[in-house]
């Protein structure tokens, strides 16, 4: 049989891509093997390209079926081996490894980054046979047919072993905290309450569920104090316009005192302050400031805007998206991405005007990434129609793009003082001189133009009223998926590629609530005052930043993963010891917490037929069947129940129904769109409905 | 002991340490409301907890020393 090259890549997209692109036809002939997608192509040689679908290895205990903790003996094994659901991992490497033996070269084409060469670097290993030392590596930002055969022209000689000693050492250390915190914390509610439910913690999870901690007790312990302003209405050659006086006051008879003072007809503009100020257009994005800046235009969170990022990534429209760059280098040729976005008539206006520029030189930000540079629209045009998120998002880096080669912004600052009876006022307003950048990056710069009569020094004007108003100091804001994403880049705390996830986790473990404005749940409080009290270090942001420098030092040659793993060990022993040890006292805490949680999970609304009774999904003892009953029932107060569906998942909804006022719930079935069901069988609306 | 407000353990002034912040905030944040505009302690905590800014254990404890104040009245 030929031999060829085998090419291994991340994703079944990116196999197709990368074969796509350099067959020397152009065309790659699709096969399938076992269910298992590869490619074939010709291009000096036969060339196979088999892709993984994310991580096929994980990291697990050596020893089977027991949770018992402290636990330090691990093995990378594939993932059907450790996880449920994972089975056709099983005869997706049987066809990687059959495809191997017959190759003659190696190629890693994953994704140039940690989580990437680790993919690359465990299916070389363990399921081609330890070609990881043979292997060469493919290096591109983008999937576009032009790079991609650059990088197979200009292959890596080697994998970078030192990024992936770093990743494969990050990997193993939070699989240690991981898992033997979180056995500790479910074993120890376990023994008291005798039920399982998962808790989690770890190296990540515990600093950030931390911060949120933290500005949640500021924000139900805070006590608002009374300040007052006083404004006035002022009519400038009738123009009316808000002016406030200099400072705020602290004491009610002083400010009415004021009040009363500026009591006038009349007032004089004092001084008139006009500057000039130049906005320079915004930086490329990088992963984080994308997810923020798309969090704040579309609302969506940081894990849908990272999946929207792949998509577009993987057909080809954008660069690399895991990146902590604000650099673009001149070697993306500016020029040649401009000209092929203007041939979509929504861009070509912006296009034409820039590529007109003597010289295009982008904004850069100071952020780089060795690996990769800022994201960038590759200057593909979508081949298909995208949906309206990934319209959005594509959209919104085009026009960044746009933006960072546009001249700065001109805008004017006008301040302004007026005396009232001798007591100052002011006002201030701005405006737009030149729009420079922000041309470019319309619809997504909102910027407020105030206009303004003409403005002299020692000019009369009318007071129309004069105004005493009562204000409150606020609380703190609560975290929400773009400000919490802020934090952890702020403090370092997780990689560009997990902060989305790991807030996602707190979430689903039950720790906060909400979907936008986050909130602390009980059982949050509790995880975290056990973790502070037991092993304080895991929740220190500290810990983990130390952590990462360790990393960093590998990468470097300054460090081993060895000593690494040792430190880690021996303060995960001190730290397991002490829950060991406290761990009747810990199960207590932890098992209220848990207990309401699942309590706020089945609670469906009030009950409309007694007092202070909750209406609850209820499981019938008898049958097994599901149903909604009354707390109260138990105390032998009230009898009301509701059937409910035996199939889906079912979740309380906020209000109740519109025809009787009972409670409803939405319920979700396989393969039916959500609907919402009113709890009371007799209800009018399902009369008619039936009628 | 149970905190006055909640099941937690109490620790410092029968309050948990969760709702011994709340306290002392009240407390703290009384000079300021006095100063203000003359409120007495009582009207202060009526106020403190009409007002939707103030957080929920700060309102607990406002509610408990508010209904502690009228027992003692009583008796």
């Amino acid at each position: 049989m030929q031999k060829y090259t085998l090419i291994i890549t991340e994703k079944p997209d990116a196999a197709n891509r990368i074969a796509t692109a350099l067959d020397e036809k152009g065309k790659t002939q699709r096969c399938l093997s076992k269910g298992v997608p590869y490619f074939r192509a010709y291009r000096n040689g036969e060339i196979i390209v088999v892709p993984a679908i994310g991580h096929l290895y994980t990291i697990t205990s050596k020893q089977k079926g027991k949770r018992n903790y402290p636990l330090f003996d691990y093995q990378w094994v594939p993932k059907y081996q450790a996880e449920r659901g994972a089975s056709r991992i099983r005869g997706w490497l049987k066809v990687i490894t059959e495809l191997a033996n017959n190759a003659e070269t190696f190629v890693d084409g994953c994704d140039f980054d940690v989580e990437g060469s680790i993919i690359g670097y465990n299916i070389l290993k363990y399921a081609c046979g330890e070609k990881q030392q043979l292997a060469k590596r493919m290096k591109y930002s983008t999937l576009t047919t032009e790079e991609l055969q650059e990088s197979y022209n200009k292959l890596l000689p080697k994998l970078d072993f030192a990024l992936i000693e770093a990743g494969l050492t990050r990997h193993e250390v939070d699989w240690l905290y991981g898992i033997n915190l979180s056995r500790a914390l479910t074993q120890a509610t376990k023994a008291n309450s005798g039920q399982y439910s998962t808790l989690s913690t770890g190296r990540v999870q515990g600093p950030t569920l931390r911060f949120l901690e933290e500005r949640e007790k500021e924000i139900q312990c805070f006590v608002p104090t009374p300040y007052w302003k006083i404004t006035a209405k002022i009519n400038i050659s009738g123009t009316t316009v808000d002016v406030e006086y200099e400072k705020s006051l602290e004491i009610f008879a002083e400010a009415t005192a004021l009040r009363d003072a500026c009591k006038t007809k009349e007032g004089t503009i004092e001084t008139v302050a006009v500057s000039e100020f130049a906005q320079p257009p915004p930086v490329p994005f990088d992963l984080g400031s994308l997810q923020s800046e798309a969090y704040k235009i579309f609302r969506y969170t940081p894990m849908r805007t990272s999946a929207i990022l792949q998509h577009l990534y993987l057909n080809a429209l954008i660069s690399y998206p895991r990146t902590s760059s604000q650099k673009l280098p001149p070697s993306i040729g500016y020029k040649a991405i401009l000209k092929r976005l203007g041939k979509a008539p929504t861009y070509s206006k912006h296009t034409t005007e820039l590529l007109a520029k003597p010289t295009l030189k982008p904004n850069e930000g100071k952020k780089q990434d060795p690996a990769h540079p800022a994201i960038y629209p590759t200057g593909n045009l979508p081949q298909k129609p995208l949906d309206t998120t990934e319209k959005n998002v594509f959209d919104l880096i085009v026009k960044r793009f746009f933006s960072v080669f546009a001249e700065p912004a001109i805008r004017q600052s006008i301040n302004v003082t007026i005396s009232l009876n001798g007591n100052t006022f002011s006002f201030s307003a701005t405006r737009t001189l030149v729009k420079g950048w922000f041309r470019f990056y319309k619809p997504y710069v909102q910027v407020k133009d105030d206009s303004l009569p003409p403005l002299t020094e020692g000019q009369i004007v009318s007071v129309q009223r004069v105004t005493l108003k009562e204000h409150f100091t606020q609380p703190p804001s609560r975290y929400n998926p773009r400000s919490l994403l802020l934090k952890m880049e702020k403090e370092e705390i997780g990689t560009k590629s997990t902060r989305a996830a790991i807030i996602q986790t707190l979430q689903e473990r039950k720790y906060l609530k909400g979907a936008d404005n986050f909130t602390v749940s009980d059982l949050g409080f509790e995880v975290t005052e056990v973790l502070e009290k037991y092993c304080s270090i895991v929740v220190s942001p500290e810990m983990t930043r130390a952590l990462e420098e360790k990393m960093e030092a590998i990468q470097q040659g300054k460090e081993t993963k060895q000593n690494v793993l040792q430190n880690t060990a021996e303060t995960l022993k001190i730290i397991t010891a002490e829950l060991k040890d406290k761990e009747a006292a810990i199960g207590v805490q932890l098992s209220r917490a848990v207990q309401k949680a699942h309590l706020d999970e089945r609670k469906i609304g009030s009950c409309t037929n007694c007092q202070g009774g909750k209406l609850v999904i209820l499981h019938s003892r008898k049958t097994g069947k599901r149903f909604v009953g009354c707390t109260n029932y138990f105390e032998g107060k009230c009898t009301t129940a509701y059937p409910l569906p035996q199939t889906g998942i079912v979740k309380p909804l906020s209000g109740a129904c519109r025809a009787c006022g009972s409670p409803i719930v939405a319920v979700y079935s396989r393969g039916r769109k959500p609907w919402r069901l009113c709890l009371n069988i007799k209800c009018q609306s399902k009369r008619r409905a039936s009628a | 002991m149970k905190c006055k407000n909640c099941h937690r353990e109490a620790q410092e002034d029968g309050y948990c340490n969760l709702h011994i912040r709340a306290f002392q905030n009240l407390e703290e944040k009384f000079k300021v409301w006095h100063k203000a505009s003359g409120n007495t302690w009582i009207d202060y905590l009526e106020q403190i907890q009409k007002n939707s800014l103030t957080g929920e254990w700060a309102k607990e404890v406002a509610k408990y020393l508010i209904e502690e104040d009228q027992k003692c009245q009583v008796k």
